[in-house]
């Protein structure tokens, strides 16, 4: 067994704490999920900023990038995206704002 | 001595240019390559796309997209060649060879990791296509653009 915990002892580190979020959850009254980085879920390494579909979910309807607050995104892939978001604006792939 | 590395050209056409004046952009651009002594790795032409927002006066273009490997200095010639090009409303150059191979690593490092602990549990290291998880189906149509990219 103790084998098999130092093997999995860095993911098993972030599941703690996303059942602590989970557990949090109902308190408070409304509903808040903590939600986690699409990229580290799917594991995407590389954000291409030619891929429109994979940036679209990124940006609400104003136009403006979507704070990591709300996406969920973490530090490192937020960065990215943020690139990967600003490349594709150039190319007039996502607009710049919508009004 | 100049280092070789991988770019990314993408340059947009005005919708007023014809069938002939897209070929003829894209020998100019091999060219260029040739002269340099780089080599032009791939073309992609995605064709006649809306564009977000209006560029001039046009509201769509033809994307192209070009992967050269080369110095810098050839991307600096073509980049001023696209610059005083009338037919390109847009261009943009994107040096991706650092990015693929720390995504590269990445993915290797990770199917270690996998192949490491599987063969801990006593399973076969690479997990069979029914042991997926059922969401996996959905993130992977969605990947498709992306994974010749990656695999480069």
């Amino acid at each position: 067994m103790s084998g098999e915990r130092s093997g999995g002892r860095g993911r098993g580190g972030k599941k703690d704490d996303k059942d602590k979020n989970k557990g949090e959850r109902p308190r408070g009254g409304f509903f808040r999920r903590r939600r986690v980085c699409k990229f580290c879920a799917d594991k995407i390494d590389y954000i291409n900023y030619k891929d429109v579909r994979l940036l679209t979910p990124f940006i609400p309807e104003r136009g403006k990038i979507q704070p990591r607050r709300i996406s969920g995104t973490c530090a490192k892939h937020q960065r990215a995206l943020q690139t990967a978001i600003s490349r594709a604006r150039q190319l007039a792939l996502i607009p710049y704002v919508t009004e | 001595m100049t280092q070789t590395r991988q770019y990314e050209l993408v340059y947009i056409v005005s919708p007023d240019a014809s069938e002939q004046t897209i070929a003829e952009l894209h020998t100019q651009v091999e060219q260029i390559v040739h002269r340099f002594n780089g080599t032009l790795d791939k073309t992609e032409n995605w064709g006649r796309r809306k564009l977000a927002y209006e560029i001039g006066k046009a509201r769509e273009g033809t994307y192209v997209v070009e992967t050269i490997s080369g110095a810098g200095e050839l991307m600096k010639e073509i980049d001023r060649r696209l610059r005083v090009t009338d037919a390109v409303i847009r261009h943009l150059i994107v040096r991706v060879d650092d990015d693929l191979r720390v995504a590269d690593r990445r993915r290797s490092e990770r199917k270690a990791t996998q192949a490491r602990r599987r063969t801990a549990r006593g399973l076969p290291p690479e997990p069979l296509p029914s042991e997926r998880r059922g969401d996996r189906d959905v993130m992977d149509s969605d990947d498709m653009s992306l994974e010749p990219e990656v695999q480069r």
